[in-house]
Parts: structure tokens; C-alpha cells; sequence
């Protein structure tokens, strides 16, 4: 019952969201939307995560912002031609793949608390690099660069960006539900156990920090291409942090619960943004973020779509339970 | 020569104030299973309330002791408030003590305003001595000696004191002190009250060092203390100063010949050391 009702609203969105063009001229709705299917993106590759394997990440913006850079200075070194985009994205694809596994393979064999600790010491070098190598990135005042005539229409960079997130969507479930993803979610409720059942704990966990990396990098070089124009801005700390509060917003270990909360959070940082302008006193908004932060953490551990779907949460770890189990007697 | 030893003391000191960072991270970590994200924030507020109470009263030790106190506090509040409710899940301690940081973060800016400015020095301590055509700058040798004083008095109250005891047997066995009929709990908050204390007092010696203060330098230093306690290893005292020095040193060595690289040779320190002794120099878990 519940499972036809989700469909219904889902097909009711992507209706909208498919037709929208139709409806409206405004270009700032449509940059708005585009700009949360992007951010869905990375959101979602932060759920592999936290969600799907149980480990903090609070460098993820390297992925994010090197994507965006590779895209950036491939188009403004070898000009706006497709194939150029085409080669750039698979860069930075590749990037993402080698550095995630490089992080990984130095972080993951302690605890999950080095792997937070590793993930913001790289991802702060990444940042001071993209400020202090001026001639190459432009630092903090960034370049801007031309794009294709092709991706420069606003409405059809627009489905495209929809399209690549329903696909990504579909492969990240795809990922979650093979056995492999199934293992991870086993790491996630135990690892101890997961270990000791014969699997090697470390490799899974690079796998998953690697297809993270993968997807955050792509999600970057779409916001390149989208706003024709990057700074070391990209690389920083709240880039990360805005994708663990959309993760927490939505649900972690849901996907479809990062793109609600990337919605929620771009919205609410656009609101914010635009009350700043005029009334000073909403200058320092990102405090509330903050507290919102905190109260989520200590109220609604799993997510406002879980708070609304009114499963208890009980039940939620009687359901994993079970899961646990049925992972361990396919495994014996 | 001259330079060699001004690199010196410039690292020994930088050393030193980052140890006062690291140190309580890394006990606090070794007790409670606390990675604390928001501790640079504890550190950056330590050196905002120093600068803030020495611009009024001119008085450089009640501006530590200010510091210090105020640290503490924080670190009481937070402990009490939030962390001591996710106790024993790592993920949900991490996603909130980093919202703490945002927040406390936000609020230097919302105060102190988002723009850099000056920490003075007290003027008996500007200035440098000369020994034989070797210029010593005063204030980095105040740093060392109160940070080699507050080092030692932590290592005292570690190994010679009751409660030192306590944290020690607290950090190998948490239930068993409980069965033994100790509140852990006090324990526990009297902990992140020092951690936190010591943070602060780390940053109030560090402002007037680099001069200026910003609230980005939160951030730079929990980095620096990151790399220190991977380096030296989670829980670990010595761990801690060994690291402290050996990362304030690099630092500065590198920083004389390319500035740009000094993060990234201190990265590049701490993957060597994770490669070849994941858990750190001293690691092992417990306050060594």
C-alpha cells in the first residue's frame, strides 16, 4: 500500500518535473531545479557513505570540486567542443576513481574515525592547492569558461541533468541491491560480525569509497558545465558539509532521501540568501544550518523521511536485524 | 645559523600550541570514543576571548586564565548537553560534534565579525633577546616554556594523581571503573572540561604567534592536530608532543623554502606514517 502510494507521488514528480519547461519561462526556476538534481547527485554519492557503509566523509568536496576543475580547465585550455567535454567528464570520472582509492587504502585499514580525520586533511590540501596555485586555477576569484553551444540551452541542459540523475539514481540502486552492496550494508550494522563471517571488511569498504568518489566527481563536472565558471569555493568544507545535511535532512541509507534533502537544503540556503540581502541580521544563517545539524542528529537520528513516514525506529532496526541474518545464512 | 634557529623556535613554538590542541583531542578520544570534530572551534574561541580580554585590560595572563576558563566551559556544555547522549555511536558523535563546529564557528563571525584581525602581543614578552648575534624572539620562548610547563603538568596528573589514574583505567575498561563504583560520567565531563580548556588556552598562545586571527583558523589547526594524533596515534600523550613538534618543525622548515607546500608535506608525513605504522608512532589506545 504504502510502496503503490511512493510510486504515485514519484510518477506525480517526475511529471512535473519533465514538463516544467513547458509551464514556466522562468530561467531562475529552471536553474534552481537543474542546480538541485546536480546537488542530488552528490548527496546521493555521499548516502553510499554514510547511508549504505557507515563511514564519515568530511572531505567529499575534493571529488565535487576537482570534477568541476577538470571540466573547467579542459574547456578553458582546449576550448568548448564536446569531445573535449566528453574526454573531461571521463578525467574526472578516472580522477575520482584513483584518488578515492589512494585515500582509501591509506585511511580505511585503521578505524572509521581515521577515515573522517584523512577525508578533511585531503580535502583541505586540495582547497589551499586550489588558492594558492593562482596562475593555474584562478584561486578564490576563480575563471569562467565557455561551454558548447549544445549545453549552453538552458532547457535542455536541464532534462539532461534530469536524465543523468534518474539514471545515476538507478545505477546506485542497482549498486546498493547487488551482493556486493549488500555486504556493505552488513558493514554498516556490524562490522565485527561482517568480518569475522570471512569478508575482507577493507575491500568492501574501498569499493564503496570508490564508487562515491566516482559519482560525487561526475556530479561536479555537471556543475561545471552548468555554471560556466568555477572557484576554489567548490572544494570547501561546507560543500561537504551541505551534502552530510542533506543526507541526514533526507534519511541517510534511502538515496531518494538525499535528493528530498538536497531540495530542501538549496532552497532553504537560496531563502536564506535572498533574507540576507535584505535584512542583515540573516547574514550568519548558516548557524541555524547548525542547529538544525545538531537537533537532527539528537532527535531524528534517521532522517525527517523516515520522521514522516512514521516508521518507528524500533522497527527499523528489527527490520536490519532480520537483514543481518538472512546476509549470514546465505554466506554459511 | 641565525636562521636555523629562528626556524627552530618558530617550529617548536607552532609545535607547542598545537600540541595543547592535540593533546586533548587525542585523550578525549582515548577515553570516550570521541573524535571531536568541533575542538578547533573550542581552540579558535580561546584565541578570540584571549586577544579580546588582553586589548581591554592589557593583561596577558588573566587573558589566558579568561581563555582557559571559558574553553572549559564550552567543553562542559557541549559534553553535558549534547555529546554525552551519543555516547557509543561513532557516526552520530562525528555528524554532531561537526555541526558544533559549524556552529560555534558561526558565532566567532557573529561576534567578532568574519574579517582577520590583530592579537597583540603583551609588551614584556614583544621584542628579542640577542645571545652572542643570535636573535631569539621573546615570545616564541614563552610559548615553549608554558607549553613544556602545562605538558608536564598534564603527564603529573596522568600518571601521579587519582583521577589520572581513573582516565587511564577508563580508557582500557570504561565498564569496569563504573562496576568499581566510580561515576564514570564525572569523569568523562571533567575530561572534555580539561581537553577543552587546554584547547583554548592553545589558542590564546597562538594568536598573538601568527599575529592574526581569523576564523578560518580553527579549521587550519584541527587539521594540524589531525595530522598530529594520526601521526603520534589516537589516545596517545607522548604520541601527541612528539607529533606537535614533529609537525611545527616541518611546517616551519618547509614554509621557509615553499610556502605553498607546508600542508601538503605535513600530509604527505602523516600517509607515510599510516603506511608504515597505521596506528601511529605511539598508538595502541591507551594514555601512554
Amino acid at each position: 500500500m504504502k510502496r503503490k502510494g511512493s510510486f504515485v507521488l514519484l510518477a506525480a514528480l517526475l511529471a512535473t518535473v519533465m514538463f516544467l519547461p513547458l509551464l514556466t519561462e522562468s530561467r531562475a526556476t529552471l536553474n534552481l531545479i537543474t542546480h538541485i538534481s546536480i546537488i542530488a547527485i552528490f548527496a546521493m554519492s555521499y548516502d553510499i557513505l554514510l547511508g549504505y557503509t557507515g563511514i564519515v566523509s568530511f572531505g567529499h568536496a575534493l571529488f565535487f570540486g576537482s570534477g568541476a576543475y577538470i571540466i573547467g580547465l579542459s574547456m578553458k585550455n582546449a576550448g568548448p567542443e564536446m569531445g573535449i567535454v566528453f574526454i573531461g567528464v571521463v578525467a574526472a570520472l578516472a580522477f575520482g576513481f584513483i584518488i578515492s582509492l589512494l585515500i582509501g587504502v591509506l585511511s580505511l585499514r585503521v578505524r572509521d574515525t581515521y577515515f573522517a580525520m584523512i577525508t578533511m586533511a585531503f580535502g583541505e590540501l586540495f582547497f589551499l592547492a586550489a588558492i594558492k596555485l593562482r596562475t593555474f586555477t584562478g584561486g578564490e576569484d576563480g575563471f569562467s569558461f565557455r561551454v558548447p553551444d549544445v549545453l549552453r540551452d538552458r532547457v535542455g541542459f536541464y532534462y539532461l541533468t534530469i536524465i543523468i540523475l534518474i539514471i545515476v539514481g538507478i545505477l546506485l540502486r542497482i549498486f546498493i541491491s547487488s551482493p556486493t552492496g549488500k555486504v556493505l550494508q552488513a558493514i554498516r550494522e556490524n562490522e565485527h560480525r561482517a568480518e569475522a563471517i570471512g569478508y575482507n571488511v577493507f575491500h568492501y569498504k574501498l569499493y564503496s569509497a570508490a564508487i562515491a568518489g566516482i559519482t560525487a566527481s561526475l556530479a561536479g563536472a555537471l556543475y561545471g558545465l552548468q555554471e560556466h565558471f568555477i572557484s576554489a569555493s567548490v572544494l570547501g568544507i561546507d560543500k561537504t558539509t551541505d551534502a552530510l545535511l542533506m543526507t541526514i535532512v533526507g534519511g541517510s541509507g534511502t538515496l531518494y532521501g538525499a535528493i528530498v534533502g538536497s531540495a530542501v537544503v538549496s532552497l532553504s540556503q537560496e531563502w536564506f540568501t535572498r533574507l540576507a540581502s535584505i535584512y542583515p541580521i540573516f547574514e550568519r544563517w548558516q548557524i541555524l544550518f547548525g542547529i538544525v545539524y545538531v537537533l537532527i542528529v539528537l532527535f531524528f537520528p534517521g532522517g525527517l523521511v523516515r520522521a514522516f513516514n512514521g516508521v518507528p525506529w524500533g522497527k527499523r532496526v528489527n527490520e536490519r536485524v532480520e537483514f543481518v541474518k538472512r546476509v549470514v545464512q546465505k554466506k554459511l | 645559523m641565525d636562521t636555523f634557529v629562528n626556524l627552530f623556535t618558530n617550529g617548536v613554538a607552532t609545535g607547542m600550541a598545537v600540541f595543547l590542541l592535540a593533546v586533548g583531542l587525542s585523550i578525549i578520544f582515548g577515553l570516550m570514543g570521541v573524535l571531536n570534530f568541533a575542538h578547533g572551534a573550542v581552540f579558535m574561541w580561546g584565541a578570540y576571548v584571549g586577544a579580546t580580554i588582553f586589548t581591554h585590560t592589557q593583561h596577558f595572563g588573566l587573558a589566558l586564565l579568561t581563555a582557559v576558563i571559558a574553553g572549559a566551559v564550552m567543553g562542559i556544555v557541549m559534553e553535558r548537553l549534547t555529546i554525552s547522549r551519543v555516547y557509543g555511536n561513532h557516526i552520530l558523535q562525528m555528524l554532531l560534534t561537526m555541526g558544533l563546529m559549524i556552529i560555534l564557528g558561526e558565532l566567532i563571525k557573529v561576534v567578532w565579525g568574519p574579517n582577520v584581525l590583530t592579537s597583540p602581543t603583551p609588551a614584556y614578552l614583544d621584542g628579542s633577546w640577542d645571545f652572542g648575534g643570535i636573535i631569539v624572539i621573546k615570545y616564541r620562548i614563552f610559548i615553549i616554556f608554558v607549553g613544556a610547563v602545562v605538558a608536564s603538568s598534564v603527564y603529573f596528573l596522568l600518571k601521579h594523581t587519582r583521577l589520572g589514574m581513573i582516565v587511564r583505567a577508563g580508557v582500557e575498561n570504561p565498564e569496569m571503573v563504573q562496576a568499581l563504583g566510580i561515576d564514570i560520567k564525572k569523569v568523562f565531563t571533567a575530561v572534555f572540561a580539561l581537553g577543552s580548556g587546554l584547547a583554548a588556552l592553545g589558542g590564546a598562545m597562538m594568536g598573538p604567534l601568527s599575529v592574526a586571527i581569523s576564523p578560518m583558523m580553527g579549521l587550519d589547526n584541527q587539521l594540524l592536530a589531525f595530522i598530529v594524533v594520526v601521526i603520534g596515534g589516537l589516545g596517545s600523550f607522548i604520541g601527541s608532543l612528539v607529533g606537535a613538534v614533529l609537525v611545527g618543525l616541518m611546517g616551519a622548515l618547509v614554509s621557509w623554502y615553499l610556502p605553498e607546500a607546508s600542508l601538503a608535506v605535513n600530509v604527505l608525513l602523516m600517509a607515510i606514517v599510516l603506511l608504515l605504522k597505521p596506528k601511529g608512532l605511539f598508538g595502541g589506545g591507551s594514555v601512554k
